[in-house]
C-alpha cells in the first residue's frame, strides 16, 4: 500500500493515451461500430444500457460471490482435514488436484443437467474453478508454523484445537489472504464462463449473456461496455480482498507492510 | 515461590546412559549422562553437532530416548528458551509471555498479575502491548525469558539462547540470567558454544565431543554469586579458560 502519486499517475496516463489512440485511429479510418466501436461511444452505451447491464451484472456478481464464500468454506475445512493426518492429505490432494486441471468448459454441461435449477448449477461450476488457491494456500498455512513455537505448545501441554486455534490458525491468514486474492478473480471468471457454456440453459440473465446476445445481434458496442463492466468488477473484488488482507495482517505481517 | 525442600538435594532432572539415533541413521548421542539440582547452574559446551541442543530437548521431554532414561523431579515442568526468541508475531509482548499460563488454564486474574510481574523482572513492564517486530533483538530475548520464568518453574532450559545477539547485550544478559537465577534457586541446564559464557554463568561446565556426542569432561566453577563484571577480567577467570580450552582439545571439541 504505497500511495506515491507517481504509481498513480504514471499508469493512468498510460491508460488516458491508449484510449486517446483508440478514439482517434477509430474516428480517422471510419471503422465501423459493428467491427471496433471507440471508446466513447463504449461508453455511451454503458449508460444508455445501465439498467439491462447492472442488473446483468448483479446477477454475476451474485453468482461469483457465492462461489467464493463456497470456495473459502470448503476450501478451509478441506484444509482443516488435511493437516489433522498426512494419510487424508496423501488421499485426497490428488483429487483437488484433479479437480483443479479439468477444464470447467468440460464439465459445465454435466453439472448443467445434473442440477436442474441453473442458479445453484453456476454457482457449483463457480466454486470448482476458485476452490483449489483456497485449499493449497491455507493448507501450506496451517502447516508453516515455526517449530519452536510448536515446541513450546507442545511443552505445555497444548491440546490438538490449542495449537489449531493458536498457533497454526494466525500462521495460516497471510496465506489465506493470498488464497483469496486469486480465488475471488477466480469465482468471477468461473462464473462468467459457467454462464457462457450454459447458454440459454443458465439464469439468462447474468453479463456472460448479455455478451453472448450482444455477439449475436453484432451488437458491439454492448458487448464492450459488458466486458468494460466484468473487469471493472474484477479489479474491485482484487481491491477489496487486497484491503481485507492489509486490515487483518497490517500491524504483523511483512506483507502487508510496504 | 518454592521454599527450599527437605529433598532439595536431589535433582530436578536426570538423565542416566541417554542415547539417541536419528531415522537416517546418524547416532546423535552415545550414551550420556548427567543430572540438574536445585541452584545449580549447568552449562553443556561442545562443537556443533555434537548433540547439545539433542540432551536439552531430551531433558524437556520433547524426544525420547533410544536408550537410557529421563527422570524429572514430580511436578517439575521444566521451562524452555529457545535459540531465537521464537515469539508468536501477531500476538503483543503481554499474549506472548502470557501464553504457557492460558495453556495450562490458569485462571485469568492470577495470569495477568504473573504476567505483570514477569514483565517487571526482565525490564519489559513497559513494552507489554508492542508488538515482537517492534522490540530489538535482545528486548525480543528477554520477552522469551519472561515467558519462561512466568510459569514460575524451578528448572530452565536454554538452548544457546544469546548465540545471536552482539557482544554487549549479550553480556548484559548474562548478568541479569545470573541474578534471576541467584534470586530464585532455579536450576538451569545451559547450552552454549562460547568458552567465557560458560565459565561467567555456570557453577558446573559439562564439555562435550564431537558427534556422537559423550560427556567428555566435567569442570566445576568454585566462583561465590553474585558475579560481576570484575569476575570476567580477574586471573581465576582467565585461569578457568584456559583449563575449560584445554579439556575442550583433550575431548576433540575443537
Amino acid at each position: 500500500m504505497n500511495g506515491r502519486p507517481a504509481a498513480l499517475i504514471a499508469p493512468a496516463l498510460v491508460g488516458l493515451a491508449v484510449l486517446g489512440l483508440w478514439q482517434s485511429a477509430v474516428t480517422l479510418f471510419e471503422v465501423p461500430p459493428w467491427l471496433v466501436p471507440g471508446p466513447v461511444l463504449v461508453a455511451r452505451t454503458l449508460v444508455a444500457d445501465a439498467g439491462l447491464l447492472l442488473g446483468a451484472l448483479a446477477v454475476t456478481l451474485a453468482i461469483a460471490l457465492a462461489a467464493l464464500a463456497c470456495a473459502v468454506a470448503l476450501g478451509v475445512a478441506l484444509a482443516f482435514l488435511f493437516v489433522q493426518s498426512r494419510a487424508i492429505e496423501a488421499s485426497l490432494l490428488p483429487y483437488a488436484v484433479l479437480l483443479q486441471v479439468t477444464p470447467i468448459v468440460a464439465i459445465a454441461p454435466l453439472i448443467i443437467i445434473w442440477v436442474r435449477e441453473p442458479l445453484p448449477a453456476l454457482v457449483i461450476c463457480a466454486t470448482i474453478v476458485a476452490l483449489f488457491p483456497m485449499v493449497s494456500n491455507t493448507t501450506l498455512g496451517l502447516k508453516s508454523v515455526d517449530p519452536g513455537l510448536l515446541d513450546l505448545f507442545r511443552l505445555h501441554g497444548a491440546t490438538r484445537w490449542q495449537v489449531l486455534t493458536r498457533l497454526r490458525v494466525p500462521s495460516a491468514l497471510p496465506y489465506f489472504f493470498a488464497g483469496l486474492r486469486v480465488s475471488s478473480g477466480l469465482a468471477l471468471i468461473g462464473a462468467v464462463v459457467a454462464e457462457f457454456v450454459a447458454g440459454t440453459g443458465g439464469t439468462a440473465s447474468g453479463l456472460a449473456y448479455q455478451i453472448l446476445m450482444a455477439g449475436l445481434q453484432l451488437n458491439i458496442p454492448r458487448l464492450f461496455a459488458a466486458l468494460v463492466l466484468i473487469t471493472a468488477t474484477g479489479v474491485a473484488l482484487y481491491g477489496l480482498t487486497s484491503l481485507a488482507a492489509w486490515l487483518a495482517l497490517r500491524r504483523w505481517h511483512e506483507s502487508a507492510r510496504g | 515461590m518454592i521454599p527450599a525442600q527437605a529433598d532439595s538435594q536431589a535433582p530436578l532432572v536426570s538423565l542416566s546412559g541417554v542415547s539417541l539415533t536419528y531415522p537416517n541413521g546418524v547416532r546423535a548421542l552415545a550414551p550420556a549422562s548427567l543430572s540438574v539440582r536445585a541452584g545449580e547452574f549447568v552449562s553443556v559446551i561442545g562443537p556443533s553437532g555434537c548433540g547439545k541442543s539433542t540432551l536439552l530437548r531430551l531433558a524437556a521431554g520433547l524426544l525420547l530416548p533410544a536408550e537410557g532414561a529421563v527422570a524429572r523431579s514430580p511436578g517439575c515442568r521444566p521451562a524452555f528458551v529457545f535459540q531465537s526468541p521464537t515469539l508468536m508475531p501477531w500476538a503483543s509482548v503481554s499474549r506472548n509471555v502470557a501464553l504457557p499460563l492460558e495453556l495450562e488454564k490458569v485462571p485469568m486474574a492470577e495470569v495477568r498479575k504473573r504476567v505483570e510481574e514477569a514483565l517487571h523482572r526482565v525490564g519489559l513492564s513497559e513494552f507489554g502491548d508492542a508488538l515482537p517486530r517492534e522490540l530489538s533483538g535482545g528486548m525480543q530475548m528477554r520477552a522469551s525469558i519472561a515467558r519462561a520464568l512466568v510459569t514460575q518453574p524451578r528448572l530452565l532450559l536454554m538452548d544457546e539462547p544469546f548465540g545471536a545477539l552482539d557482544e554487549i547485550t549479550r553480556a548484559r544478559l548474562d548478568r541479569e540470567l545470573l541474578r534471576l537465577w541467584h534470586a530464585r534457586t532455579l536450576g538451569v541446564l545451559f547450552v552454549t558454544h562460547s568458552l567465557y559464557e560458560a565459565v561467567f554463568l555456570s557453577t558446573r561446565i559439562l564439555v562435550m565431543s564431537p558427534r556422537p556426542g559423550r560427556i567428555a569432561a566435567e569442570l566445576v566453577v568454585d566462583e561465590p554469586a553474585p558475579r560481576e563484571e570484575d569476575f570476567r577480567v580477574s586471573p581465576r577467570f582467565a585461569r578457568l579458560c584456559a583449563h575449560l580450552q584445554d579439556e575442550m582439545t583433550r575431548a576433540g571439541a575443537e
